[in-house]
């Protein structure tokens, strides 16, 4: 059984706190007309512990609680005080009654409640202050003459799998046979062909296997081949050294602060959690990262992980995906986005605890697998990779993307890494059928070479939805819908994303912590593995995402999480509906693809999405496919 | 022209999040930091602990219940500023 304090779990049945050195005297009086649910809380552990207690009625005059304090005289005084009128002043008298009846020194004497702040209580001359956020085990702790646990929690917990127990049996066997005869002809067409990213990536591995090993001759010689299959600013970078625009590397000043941090966060036993992180519990929530700066970044993701994230997600900048090649050294960026180096990576690395997920992302551009490669090389546990997203939202040619992301599916599962099959075509306008139907096609090609996919549908109000109204009534049916869908399908793990409630939320951090808490706890109530949220500047453009902000969402998600408990939610029957209709919708979709012949002329003939659904196949890349010799 | 902090209906907050090693030193740096940017009574509404520092709420009340409101006819004499203006 567990009671809560200010929000904080407490086990009653006192095992996990130490045991008392002596039984202890404790009058309690609620300084209040009515309140006193928290000293009656505290009574009861106070009381399993072996304390005598003894606890006045509420609204008593300060005069009778000092009387009683005389007659009892007690060890500690607890008094409470939750209304907050006047409250100055009716502490300052009863201290001073205390003192003139000559008690104030034979006892230890606290307030705590709803309006009190523990710096003003000491102020005052209490011997501590216990405000809104107090767990009756700092009360317990008081009394006990303990040092108090305050915040610091030490949470050890467990990395998760994400990808445990599931099957990838395909359940709706007509939908499975085609998705399977797209997958196996992509992966039997990308056989035969590379690219510059491909060759980028085995090159890269190679290199770091050699500059491993001390081969510094080797590394040169790589470096020189690498460098011939760069472009633009990159092979500049190789070249001559040129930093590319908008990033400059870090400073001896900021390396030294790297170790501050470290200090802060160690393997985190000594991170300190509030309470708000043990409601998170095991619940898998991610956050994206990506300031620009390694440091400011892992700054987030210590306070991240700190208000309970359990992965973390790192966003590079736009122009990594449309340039070849990607740079070495550690860099700081001034827009948004985190430069993809190993160097970055190693450095992040250092500041994801051993409980944390770390995802690096390949899902789109020109090096995605060479940034496979690096996420596995820096220790990520996770990457993403769609090659129908990438060329149809994210500009990368589909022939290009398809050889790339095949080499990318081969990587992952050669390294042991996951990754999400993420759709967010749909915020271009993509139906989610055509893009659930691309997502399961990929997710079949990652099972057929090996590797261990995560369905991730876009839990947002998609163009689709606004155009169509399907979100008109309310945001859960449609989200409902789609996870009802992907379950009828394939027994495959769930991660909605990327981040979930796309298009709901506004600049506004109340409503957009809202609407992503309660996005994040559908998801979570519908049978989700993880979810990704925004943080409260999701809305915003102007500027990067501030740590304030990622408190807050994670907040807002531990309060809905608290909020629905066990709850199931149960939809609307309007959800079997649109159930049915993504189903039939992903059907046809695959039929087409099959008709069009390859994934490649589907995704150039539209079929996953169309230029009037707001689809458009990319250029980078263009021309770049080779056949293997 | 009237200042701008004479059009505060009650009180200005402001949310961030300070680098510290304690709850007490987050709260000290607040306060702090509000009588750098000017406010003399400053409060702390909110302050949680976590990782490197503290996510805080501080508050500075211009106007108090049964105060002289300093808003009371600011806005109709800008709007006549502004029209003289025209």
């Amino acid at each position: 059984m567990t009671e809560k304090v200010g929000g904080r779990p407490v086990h009653g049945d006192g095992a996990v706190r130490p045991r008392t050195p002596e039984p202890k005297k404790v009058l309690m009086v609620p300084l209040d007309p009515v309140h006193d649910v928290g000293l009656k809380l505290i009574r009861r552990a106070l009381s399993q512990r072996g304390h005598e207690v003894v606890l006045l009625p509420p609204d008593l005059p300060p005069e009778e609680v000092v009387q009683k304090a005389g007659e009892i005289r007690p060890d500690c005084l607890l008094v409470s005080r939750t209304i907050s009128y006047g409250t100055a002043e009716l502490l300052a008298r009863f201290l001073d009654l205390l003192d003139t009846a000559g008690l104030r020194d034979k006892m230890r004497v606290a307030v705590g409640g709803m309006s009190i702040r523990p710096e003003l209580a000491q102020e005052m001359g209490f011997d501590a202050g216990f405000g809104p956020d107090t767990t009756v085990d700092d009360a317990v702790a008081f009394v006990e003459d303990r040092e108090f646990q305050g915040t610091r929690a030490r949470r050890k917990l467990s990395k998760p799998d994400l990808t445990e127990g599931f099957s990838y049996r395909f359940k709706d066997e007509e939908i499975g046979c085609l998705c399977h005869e797209v997958a196996q002809e992509l992966l039997s067409w990308a056989k035969e062909r590379t690219s510059p990213g491909v060759l980028r990536a085995e090159i890269r591995e190679e290199m770091e296997r050699a500059r491993k090993e001390g081969r510094q001759e080797e590394v040169s010689r790589l470096r020189d081949e690498y460098a011939r299959l760069t472009g633009d600013e990159i092979l500049r970078f190789y070249r001559e050294g040129t930093p590319v625009s908008h990033t400059r590397p870090l400073t001896p000043p900021e390396a030294r602060a790297f170790s501050d941090l470290e200090k802060t966060a160690g393997d985190g036993d000594d991170l300190t959690c509030p309470a708000s992180a043990d409601v998170m519990g095991n619940r898998v929530v991610f956050v994206q990262y990506g300031t620009g700066c390694p440091l400011v970044d892992s700054y987030h993701i210590v306070l991240s992980q700190s208000w309970g994230a359990r992965g973390v997600v790192h966003f590079d900048p736009s122009w990594g995906a449309r340039q070849e090649g990607l740079l070495e050294g550690t860099w700081s960026h001034q827009h948004d986005g985190t430069v993809i180096t190993l160097d970055n990576l190693q450095l992040i690395k250092k500041y994801i605890l051993p409980w944390t997920l770390w995802q690096v992302r390949a899902h789109r551009g020109l090096n995605t697998p060479e940034t496979v490669v690096l996420a596995a090389l820096a220790g990520a546990d996770l990457t993403k990779v769609n090659m129908v997203y990438g060329s149809l939202a994210a500009g990368t040619d589909p022939e290009r993307l398809c050889v790339d992301g095949v080499k990318c599916l081969e990587l992952a599962a050669r390294f042991g890494l996951p990754y999400d099959v993420v759709t967010n075509e749909e915020l271009a306008g993509v139906p989610a059928a055509k893009a659930f139907a691309g997502m399961l096609v990929v997710m079949t090609a990652g099972v057929l070479s090996g590797g261990r996919p995560i369905l991730q549908p876009l839990f947002a109000r998609s163009p689709e939805a606004i155009i169509n109204g399907i979100m008109d009534e309310d945001f859960v049916d449609f989200n409902a819908a789609k996870m009802m869908v992907l379950a009828d399908i394939v027994d495959a793990p769930v991660w909605p994303g990327a981040p979930v409630g796309f298009l709901t939320q506004s600049q506004d951090r109340v409503q957009s912590s809202t609407m992503t808490a309660l996005h994040a706890a559908l998801a979570l109530h519908l049978g989700s593995r993880a979810v990704t949220i925004a943080s409260s500047d999701e809305a915003y453009a102007g500027g990067p995402i501030t740590g304030a902000s990622r408190v807050d969402s994670l907040k807002s998600v531990a309060a809905a999480l608290r909020f629905f408990g066990q709850t199931k939610i149960t939809p609307s029957p309007r959800a079997a509906s649109l159930r049915e209709k993504l189903r039939e919708d992903i059907l046809n979709t695959l039929k087409s693809a099959v008709a069009a012949g390859s994934l490649v002329d589907a995704l150039y003939a539209g079929v996953f999405g169309s230029r009037e659904d707001g689809a458009y196949p990319g250029r980078a890349g263009r021309g770049t496919v080779t056949k293997r010799s | 022209m009237a200042k701008a902090l004479d059009r505060v209906l009650d009180a200005v907050d402001v949310e961030t999040f300070l680098l510290c090693e304690t709850r007490d030193e987050g709260v000290e740096l607040g306060l702090r930091l509000m009588k750098e940017l000017g406010f003399d009574d400053p409060d702390v509404v909110f302050c949680e602990q976590g990782g490197p520092g503290v996510r805080i709420r501080l508050r500075a009340y211009l106007s108090r219940p049964g105060s002289n409101y300093p808003w009371i006819g600011q806005h109709q004499h800008d709007v006549g500023e502004a029209k003289t203006g025209d």
